[in-house]
Parts: structure tokens; sequence; C-alpha cells
């Protein structure tokens, strides 16, 4: 059951690990150190290994949710081992590890439909998670400190229903230069969201209520992922989304305000695109979709976008590899 | 139920053709060039034809109503109403009705006069027609706004009612002029109107804003009764039968391909939905009964080009009649055959659900957030206890209530008591009473969830029964399932767990709304922490049922398509068959693993050889595995930052030809060549000879020459196109501290004469130290290093806060220059920099970046080093700082003596010595010392060192 990657990068397994869920996994994410990983599944739990050193030991089993659950997120460590999971049972529940025990934080049932996504903020300003559902409302969660949380709501950020959030990076992006005063601008948390109105839509926060921001129209179908893209300090802001209509579009923002953004097509799959997400430097987009595989794709310096790697079940097939020239300078 | 459908229903394909009407026995299907007639006795016969010349689409279709007329339809086109004849088997358009000037929206046969239509437009008129004249209407409404839908009463001769936007209008035809009656219905667009068919007052209203509204027109101002869906509703129109509705939603945006029939009576949740189609429906009617049968017919029409004829029997209309009847069925049906002589056994006892309170649907999900029910009587009246196989029964009165559970074998019963000052903490008691059969230790595992669950509650003053009553369910299912490995009680009544299931607070696959959940990723890949790529896929095994070509469906309610294909036809007739029997194919299934995402790929059997190769025996016992395994890939070597480099790159301050040598060669070892010539540029450009002059009448600085600035800028671009934060971070911190050299050494030893000047300066490094304590880069920096790079970086961007402020900050925060040659040096300090001065924000988000990534990779002495060189600190403090006050006088102090009454302000507890430096108190009782001595204290006691009973471990974290 592997899965062979022929790539001329020494890209390697490290670890399998078998969650022994007993129904289908909707979700994987590893810790901020890389040394856990949790998993959520349509058996309605969530699982959390240690996964140091190629090892699985099962942590815990997270039980606590009556539907299947659709995706976990790990809060940055600074605030403790935290994972938010989100369930088609409406709840958001937020588990918290605590003398080596995990346990529920917080449970959030303000959400009338299935929960389909969560999101936690940048760290730098707090605690807080967005929370995507598909009774067409976003809500952003803010833990106050004493174990409170405050709740705001978008009603109606989507028609139908919201399938995916993700947070601005907390560097902001071209206001670096020219500021006569010499003040760093304040931080503006915003985030993007995707939904079955086929928009991808940006919300910012003025004067604490959450306003839409910008409305990218380009899918005609419904917007299963975004993932706003981390930022090294450059300034341009890029976001990834993906639809069921196969298209992933990578949308890109010089504009200091964020009014303008272009889009440019990345791929056109033949199955429907569930999920993107980005490396750690950005430039490097992993998705996958419908048709059970992941392919890798590149941002060359040139700004063209090229499939690297094709993880094809089984036959290792690789469709191109056209950009190596970063380790062969 | 969906055999049995597939075998009653008619299912007829038709290419090209686009919608239907139809009255009689005869449907019209329309195109552009054809409109085709299908006689619905015959629905398999090929459709006839009639060929028509417009390059318009044909609107809106409707047969004649009346026995005498029935030969005549009329159907519009653009701005015109043709009249066709349908006369042995073939059509003629015989006249048309023209007087709109624009589209028509909406045409309507009158039930009572068989010559009269009338027509809607957008061009704000609504005509009644004679057809017995059709030179021009007569009668004609005037509206005012475009109308979308017109519908004649079905019990006044002379109302009729029309929808404009959210708005609907009732008129007499006797009236022109103005409507009887407006009513402000919704406030997004209508898009159908339908009229009660026995009462004259009543009519149904279906909106873009997710609702159908109920309204007697006599009220314009409340509706009777809303029926709120999730999503816009197309078409709403009432059976034929009585208290029946049935609903369409709008097809644009979603593809809930299901036409779902309510009750009036009881709006909570659809009482079947009409599975079938694969595409929007894009029209239905209901066929008039035929004498002497029972049946009524409803004729569907979708884009999926196909037309089917669904017949609703006698006990599905019954379904929309009352609860009771609806309950008595759903008991009728575990008896499949024995359905009629259930149905007659009025006073049979009626299922347990019957008794259950269905809460409104705002209140659910409110619970825990606010407007919480703080009697108990609240409680009880809200509580949502939809739980299966459980009973409640509440009585506020005596403050208890019992609780009953089935769980397969397992039978529990529980008397719950609350205390009178419930829920302000005050837990309720739980006591198990007979017949109450699981094991001993079984009730102390129960006990204790169910105190836990209470207590966690009652401490934040919220109510706790569901919860409770939620855990004890859960608590007895997976005991069930850890007994033999399946829910024992799945099989043994498939019929009453679902149903409860199945209002808006379901928790199974199912409901109506599953058709705005998107369908589930069963593969994924998300890069994780630095390096990491972590992946799932669906395991080997399984396959997707439908063909590769087609896309995997939008949303979750496609479950229920490919849920009815995957059972076997026996395992259709013996267990499901119940089940399905009122949801046809609706995917209100019982067992988790049969209602599960996994149905919709087929499961293929383990091959031999696949088997073989498995290692481990366990998994041959097990059926096939639905989960696939998790695997973590590394992918660092794909990225631009390098782990290795991270570890082995030096940030000497004061040497820097020797950190780009250092790095240079740290570069080469772990083959990046490019960085190795880059850093031998660094190298050359940060070399002695090249520091600038302090005397701007010197000579140009180096950072202006070509080789400076400018080409450490290109050299920059490059690094940032590839996102090669490492690199960035590290050239701008080594060309940070390089900035003007001479300064730079002369703060490093180099007794030079610069160094006074700089010496207001040190003030800021108090205020610099305080506020980096997050980062916990700087404390151990010494006092000149830091000062080093504040100077450096800042002069010209000083805000007034930092520290006591020099004149010279003053000066250029002011941008007043008394002397022009103080402006003259302030020019060539910024151009004798080699990092442009007003780019320093983004080099600080190039080093934060990187500290973010080396934290990561958990090298934070490494983070703190390229910290250091941020010219902006991290954010001033703003959490806790705790103040000094005198223990002798109280009043407060800076320093280990106090200014008022001149004693030692904090004493250690242990050695009675004033503490400077390190030291730690208690939060509680605020006793404390020296860090050292604490330390022996507590590693052998408990309580705190001066006697005062403070259980300092306990109360606080030293």
């Amino acid at each position: 059951n592997s899965i062979v990657w022929s790539c001329v990068f020494q890209v390697s397994v490290i670890n399998t690990v078998d969650t022994s869920h007993e129904d289908m996994i909707h979700d994987a994410q590893m810790d901020y150190y890389g040394t856990r990983l949790a998993t959520c599944s349509s058996d309605r739990s969530v699982k959390i290994f240690d996964v140091k050193n190629g090892g699985q030991i099962l942590v815990a089993d997270l039980r606590g949710h009556e539907g299947p659950v659709w995706q976990v997120a790990w809060a940055h460590p600074m605030y403790g081992n935290i994972l938010a999971s989100c369930s088609y049972d409406r709840k958001v529940i937020i588990w918290k590890e605590e003398n080596g025990t995990w346990d529920k934080m917080y449970e959030y049932t303000g959400h009338d439909s299935s929960v389909n996504s969560v999101c936690w903020g940048p760290y730098d300003f707090g605690l807080f998670l967005a929370c995507g559902s598909s009774d067409g409302a976003i809500s952003v969660l803010t833990c106050s400190g004493d174990g409170h949380w405050d709740i705001k709501k978008i009603n109606n950020a989507h028609t139908i229903g919201c399938n995916a959030v993700s947070w601005a990076p907390a560097v902001v992006p071209g206001s670096l230069i020219e500021q006569p005063t010499g003040q760093k601008p304040n931080y503006i948390k915003r985030f993007v969201s995707g939904g079955c109105d086929n928009l991808v839509k940006l919300w910012k926060e003025e004067d604490g209520q959450w306003k839409e921001d910008q409305k990218l129209e380009a899918h005609s179908d419904w917007v299963r992922d975004v993932g706003w893209a981390p930022s090294i300090g450059l300034p341009t802001s890029t976001i990834a989304s993906c639809s069921r209509d196969g298209r992933v579009f990578i949308w890109t923002c010089d504009d200091p305000a964020g009014n303008t953004w272009t889009a440019k097509l990345l791929h056109k799959f033949n199955d429907a695109v569930w999920h993107v997400s980005w490396s750690i430097t950005g430039k490097i987009l992993a998705v996958s979709g419908g048709d059970n595989k992941v392919t890798l794709w590149k941002e060359s310096v040139d700004g063209q976008w090229a499939c690297i790697s094709d993880v094809n079940k089984g036959q290792g097939a690789v469709t191109s590899i056209t950009d190596s020239q970063q380790n062969e300078q | 139920m969906a055999a049995r459908w597939s075998s009653e229903n008619v299912v007829v394909e038709f290419r090209d053709a686009q919608v239907h009407s139809h009255y009689t026995c005869m449907h019209a299907l329309r195109a552009r060039r054809f409109l085709y007639v299908v006689n619905l006795e015959t629905p398999s016969e090929a459709p006839r034809k009639i060929s028509r010349q417009s390059k318009w689409d044909v609107g809106t279709v409707q047969w004649n109503p009346h026995k005498s007329q029935a030969h005549l339809f009329a159907a519009s086109s653009n701005q015109r109403v043709d009249l066709y004849v349908w006369r042995d088997g073939s059509g003629e358009a015989h006249t048309s009705l023209q007087g709109h000037t624009r589209v028509i929206s909406d045409l309507d046969w009158s039930w009572f006069e068989p010559e009269f239509l009338v027509t809607s437009s957008v061009d704000t008129y609504i005509y009644i027609w004679d057809t017995r004249d059709t030179r021009k209407p007569t009668v004609a409404l005037s509206a005012v706004a475009g109308a979308s839908q017109v519908k004649w009463n079905r019990r006044n001769h002379y109302c009729l009612a029309s929808s404009h936007d959210g708005d609907v209008r009732i008129w007499d035809k006797r009236k022109p002029n103005t409507a009887v009656e407006y009513v402000a219905a919704h406030l997004s667009k209508i898009h159908g109107l339908d009229w009660h068919p026995d009462n004259e007052y009543i009519l149904a209203t279906s909106s873009q804003d997710n609702s159908v509204r109920f309204w007697d027109y006599r009220q314009p101002r409340k509706y009777l009764d809303i029926l709120s869906c999730q999503v816009p509703v197309w078409k709403a129109r009432y059976t034929p039968f009585s208290n029946g509705l049935v609903t369409v939603m709008v097809p644009q945006l979603r593809r809930e391909n299901s036409l779902l029939l309510w009750s009036t009576l009881e709006l909570n949740s659809p009482v079947h939905a009409f599975v079938g189609h694969d595409d929007v429906v894009l029209e239905f009617q209901w066929r008039p009964q035929k004498e002497g049968s029972k049946d009524c017919q409803l004729v569907t029409w979708s884009r999926d080009q196909t037309l089917r004829i669904w017949r609703v029997d006698p006990q599905l209309q019954k379904l929309c009649c009352a609860n009771d009847i609806v309950d008595e069925l759903m008991e009728g049906l575990t008896l499949t055959t024995e359905t009629e002589k259930n149905l007659r056994s009025q006073d049979s006892e009626p299922p347990l659900m019957k008794k259950k309170f269905i809460p409104p649907p705002n209140l659910y999900g409110s619970s825990g957030v606010s407007g919480l029910p703080q009697t108990l009587q609240q409680e009880f009246s809200l509580v949502n206890l939809q739980i299966r196989n459980v009973n409640v029964e509440m009585d506020a009165v005596n403050r208890s209530c019992f609780v009953s559970a089935d769980c397969g074998a397992s039978r529990v019963r529980l008397v719950v008591k609350f205390p009178a000052h419930y829920p302000n903490n005050a837990a309720p008691s739980f006591q198990f009473v007979s017949p109450t059969n699981i094991s001993s230790s079984m009730k102390t595992k129960i006990q204790k969830i169910l105190t836990h669950t209470s207590l966690q509650k009652v401490k934040r003053n919220q109510n706790c029964l569901e919860p409770c009553v939620r855990q004890l369910v859960s608590c007895l299912e997976s005991d069930g399932v850890m007994e033999d490995g399946t829910n024992p009680y799945v099989f043994t009544n498939p019929v009453t767990p679902a149903l409860p299931a199945f209002p808006r607070v379901t928790n199974t696959y199912g409901s109506y709304q599953d058709s705005n959940i998107p369908f589930p990723r069963t593969s994924g890949a998300r890069f994780c922490g630095t390096g990491s790529l972590v992946y799932f896929t669906r395991p080997i095994t399984m396959h997707r049922t439908v063909p590769p070509t087609e896309p995997t469906p939008r949303s979750l309610s496609a479950l229920s398509a490919y849920h009815s294909g995957v059972m076997t036809p026996m395992k259709m007739r013996t267990e499901s068959q119940t089940t399905l029997r009122l949801y046809s194919g609706s995917p209100t299934r019982t067992d988790k693993d049969q209602v599960s995402i996994s149905s919709f790929y087929y499961k293929e059997r383990k091959s031999r050889r696949w088997k073989g190769k498995r290692e481990g025996g366990d998994y041959s016992s097990r059926t096939i595995k639905l989960a696939g395994k998790v695997i973590i890939q590394e992918i660092s070597c794909l990225l631009p930052v390098h782990k290795a480099l991270g570890e082995t790159y030096v940030l000497n301050v004061n040497d820097i030809q020797d950190t780009c040598q250092k790095n240079g060669a740290a570069a080469l070892a772990v083959g990046r060549r490019d960085l190795a010539k880059v850093w031998a540029l660094a190298s050359a450009a940060t070399n002695l000879d090249l520091s600038p002059d302090p005397d701007p009448d010197a000579g140009t600085p180096w950072a202006k020459h070509p080789f400076g600035r400018h080409l450490l800028e290109t050299l920059l671009e490059h690094y940032s196109q590839m996102s090669d934060v490492q690199s960035l971070a590290m050239l701008c911190s080594v060309f940070r501290g390089h900035g003007s050299p001479q300064e730079y050494f002369t703060l490093y030893g180099h007794q030079q004469p610069r160094a006074a000047i700089l010496a207001p300066h040190h003030s800021r490094y108090p205020s610099f130290t305080s506020s980096s304590v997050t980062s916990g880069s700087c404390s151990s920096t010494s006092d000149s290093a830091s000062t080093a790079w504040t100077v450096v970086g800042r002069e010209s961007e000083h805000a007034p806060p930092w520290g006591e402020s020099s004149p010279d900050d003053y000066r250029y925060a002011n941008q007043i220059y008394t002397d022009p040659r103080e402006r003259e040096k302030e020019q060539h300090d910024m151009n004798k920099r080699i990092l442009d001065p007003s780019n320093c924000w983004q080099f600080d988000d190039f080093k934060k970046c990187y500290g973010e990534i080396l934290h990561q990779w958990g090298m934070k002495d490494k983070r703190a080093e390229v910290l250091k060189f941020v010219s902006c600190p991290p954010e001033p403090h703003k959490g806790i700082e705790f103040g000094v006050y005198c223990c002798h006088c109280r009043s407060q102090a800076r320093g280990t003596q106090c200014a008022v009454c001149k004693r030692f302000t904090f004493q250690c507890a242990i050695c009675h010595v004033a503490v400077r430096g390190s030291s730690n108190f208690c939060l509680s009782c605020g006793h404390g010392g020296h860090t050292s001595h604490m330390m022996d204290w507590f590693r052998s006691q408990e309580v705190c060192p001066t006697g005062c009973g403070c259980h300092c471990l306990l109360q606080s974290t030293f």
C-alpha cells in the first residue's frame, strides 16, 4: 500500500501511520513541531499519535462528536497543546492536553448545520479560531484567557454554506514599504473563506466587526478549500482556492490596500478538488481531490506553476520535473 | 422503498426536450424547435412532436384543465402566448395572444371559465384573455411592478394572486384598477405561488429567502406558518389530497434532486422524499386522479431529461394528515405486510417517539452559549432528548426525572433528582433502579461519568440533563460495541432508531440539509511542521461505484443514490426495505457503518494475493478496512530552507568577515554552491576597507556604489522570488550589523571618539529588555550589542515613546533641521548603509519568519540570535507585570530599597536578606525569596516557609 514517489528530489516516506479508524479518514494534520499527528474520521473520533522518530503511539482517542469529524486544527504551542475539531454534528470541540491527558476545553454549538472547516488565527494576536458551517455562517471564537470564549458570528457569509476558512498570515504584506511615520501599521485580522455560492470571500475586522472585504469570482462550482499562503515578508499576498469544478486558482494581490486580486489558473483537474495546502515558505502547493491523488506544484522564479511530483497510486508516475535549479545553483 | 419505486414509477427519457406541463393525460414537453406531447397512459411510446418556428424558447405550457377544452393548450414564448389545438395525435398553433410588451413570466387557465386565461409579464401588466376574442385582453391589471407568478384562486371565480419580487397581490378581476390586498410576504424574490385547493383565502409562497410561507390574505401582516428550508425554494405546491405540500429547491445553485413531501400540519420534517432524478427537477404537476383510483400521481420532469411518474398511494397521502397516523404508520412499518391491519388499530399503544418534544429549531444550538434555560421547568420544556432508545419522564414539581434507556440487551433505569439550587453549582444525583440489568462495574463507570458530566456543567451554572443522558447512551453503546464488535440492537429494530433522529436535530446522514454539506474529503495532503507532507488516501481496495469520468458528487445528499446501489437485492428485501420505506432511498439508515461515506465507494473483495502479502493476521478477520494509512513524507529537500544550515549558520556580530566565511563553508557543505558564492560576496562587501567615512565630505559611501546596496538588493530580490527566507534573513542580519562599521566597532571595544556620541542611547536598554520577554531573545545580550543595532537602524524612525528620548531623537522625529549640516549628516547616515533603511520593516519580517522556522526546528538559541537583529522589538509586553510593594510601609517601591521607609522591600523568606536578582514568590500569599532558596525549600516542603500556612505549591506555580 505504499506510494512511490519517483522524483529527482530525495523525498522519502518517514512514517506510515495505521490509524485504526473504523471508517474513512477526513483529515490529518501534524502539530507545530511535527511530532504529533491528529486524524479525524467518519467513525466520529479524533485520534492523536506521537510520531516522533518514526514511531506511532496512540496518545489519545478523543470521543465527543456525534457525527463524522471533518477537520482538525492545531493551535500554536505557545497556548499549550490545543486541538480543534469540527463535525457533521454541528459542533466544534476544542481539546486541550493537561497533565498528559486530553480533555474537552470548550464545545461550541452555535451552528445550525455541519461545521466543515476550522482554522486557528496567527498566534501573535491571541488564541482565536474561525469555523465555517453549512448553515452559511462563519464564527470567530476568541479565547479571552480565563477559559471564556467570545463569539462573533457572520451570518449568511456564503449562501447555502461555507466550506473552508483560512487566516491571513500575521505579516502584513505591502505595508512595509514607505511608511512615512515609521510606525508599523496595525495588523488587521483577515481571513478568506470559500463556499457553495462558488465564491471566495475575504473578510476583515474593523472596529471589532467582521466585514466582507472582497469577493473573488472565478469558480463555477462549490469552492471546497481555500488557503492563504504563508508570508515571508514580501509585498504580495497569495491565496489558493479549489473547487468541485476541478479548477485550482492562485489569487495574488500586490496592492497594499488589498483591493485588486488577480486569478491565475493553476490547473484544471478531471475530478473535484478538495484540498490545497501551502508549504511553510509558500511557493509549493499540495493539491488533492476526488481522484485520490496528491500532486505538488511549485512556482518557479519566473512565476510559472509546474507539477513537480505526482503521487499516483502504486504506479509512481511522474509528470514533470521542471524546477530543480534551486539545489543546483 | 427504492425497490418498490423503481418498479412503480415510470421513467421516460427525452433528449433535447426541456420542460413540461400537463393537465390531462397528455403531457407537453417543450423545446426550442419542437413541442413534445407525451401520452401518459403510454409513456414509453415515442412522443409526438409539434414543430414551431420561433427563435424564442417556450416559457410556460399549460393544458386547459376543463374537459370540454381539454384539447387546447397554451404556450408562452417571449411576449406572445400561442394557443395550440391537439387533435388526433397532432397539434397546431391556431391563434396567438399578443399584448405584452415584454417576456411573459407565467400563465394560468381559469378553474371555472374554460375560455379564460391569465398571463403575467415583466412589463408590469397582468392580462386576462378570453380565448374567444384573441385580439386584446379583456381585463388588464396594472401592477407597476413586474410579476413573476400569477395564479387563479381555486375557489373564487374572480380572485387571482400575483407575485412581484417579495410581494403578493390579490386581485379581483372585476376591480382591475387596484389590487384587493397586498401581502409583503418575503424579503427576497418569490419563486412560486400556489392557492390552497380547498380554502379560498389561503395560499403558499416559496421564496429565495429559504422559506415557504403560508398566508391567509385576510391577515396580510402575519403568515400562518413557515417552513424554513436551508436553501431557496423554487416551487411549493399543495397536493390534491389534503394537508400535503411538495417542494422543489432552487435548481441553479444546488443539486437537490429530490422533491420533498411535507405535511402542512407538521413542518418540522418532510414526510417523504421522491428520490430518483439525477439532476434538477424543473417542473412537477399533479395528475388528476383517475376515477376509482385512490392513488395520486405526481409527474416530474428534470434536467436529466427524464420524465418520472410517481405513484402516491393512500398510505403516503395519509402521512400528511396527522402525526398520529405517522406514528402508527411507522409502527406498522416494522411489520411490513401488515401495514393495513396496524393502521386500523387506532387504540394501539403509541410508540415512544410521539411523546417526545421536538424543539423549535432556533433553540437548538443556542444551549451552552447564551439564553440558557435556568429553572428546572424551563430546562424540561426545552431539553432535546431525541435520543434513540431513550425515554425520559420529567417531573418538575418533584424535581426529578426518570430515564429509561435500552441498549441491546442492557437496560438502564435511572432516577435523577435535582437539588433546589440546581443548576447553580448543585449537581443532581443519579440512582439506578430496577429493572436495570447492567453489571455493577458498568454501573460504577456510568455513575462516575454522569457525576463528572453534571459537575462540569453545574460548575458553570448550566443545565446538565441532556448532556448526561447523551453520555449515558454513548457509554452504553460503546459498551455494547465492545462486547461483540457489532452494534447489537441495530439489526433488531432498524426503524425506530432512525426516525426520532430525522427531525432537524438529526445526527445521521440523511437530513434534507445534507444537500448543503459538501461531499466529504476522503483523501488529502497537508504540509505540516517545517518539512513534512502528511497525506492520506482511500485504501487501495476501495473504488468508486461510479465511473471515474463522472466527477465526485458535490454534496452529501448524493450518498443516498449510491447508497442503495451498494446493497445487494437480498439485503434489501430482508432488512432494508422497511427502513427505507418512508424515505425511499434517502439515507436514513440506522447503523453508522452503513450510513457512511464509505458506501459511496465500492469495496472490492480482498484478493488472495493481497491478503497473503499482509502481515499481521488481525486484519484478515476484519472485513474490509475503511481507513487508509496516513503517510508522513519528508519533503524538506523541496524547500528553499535547510535545517542543516539553520544549525551551522553563525551570526557573530563581532566578526562579520569570519561569519561570512563560516557561513559560506556551511552552505557549500549542504551543496548550496550559490549560497557559498553569496557569502563570499557578503564577505567582500563587509570588508573593513569599504566601511564608510563618518564625514559626509569624504566621498560617496560604498553603499551607493553599484556593488553596494544595489548588489545586495538584487540578491535579496532573487532569494525573495525563491522564497528562501533563510538566506534573506541571514543576509539582512549580517548587513544590518555592518551598516556603519565604524560605529559598530566603536561599540565593540575599538575605542574611538564616536563612542561618546552614543552614550545617551544606553538609556533605551532597560525598556528594550523588559519588552523582549516573550521572545526571550535579548535578555542575555550585552548592553552594547542591543544598543548597537538600535542606534544603527533607527535614527530616522524613532517614535518618542521609546525610552527617554534623546535630544537627537526628538529632532529627527519632528524632521526639524536647525543646521543644514545636521541634515547632510543624517542623509549621509542613510546613504552609507548597505541595507536600504526604507525597507527595514520587510527585513524584520524576514527575520521573524526565519525565527519562527528555527523555532519549529527546535533551535531556540539560533532563533534568538536572528531576532537580535530585528530593528523593531516585539510588541511591548501587555500581560501581567509584578509591581513590588514595600513589605513594611506598603508603598510602591522600585529596586531593593523602599524610597519611603528606606527598608529593604523584599526579603527572602529563607535567608532574610533583601532579594536582588532572580526571585520567586507565591501569587497567593506573596511570600518568596531567592529562586535557589525557594527551589530547595519546596523540594521537600509544601507549605510556605514563613509559616503563614499557605500551600504555595498548590496555589501557584513556582
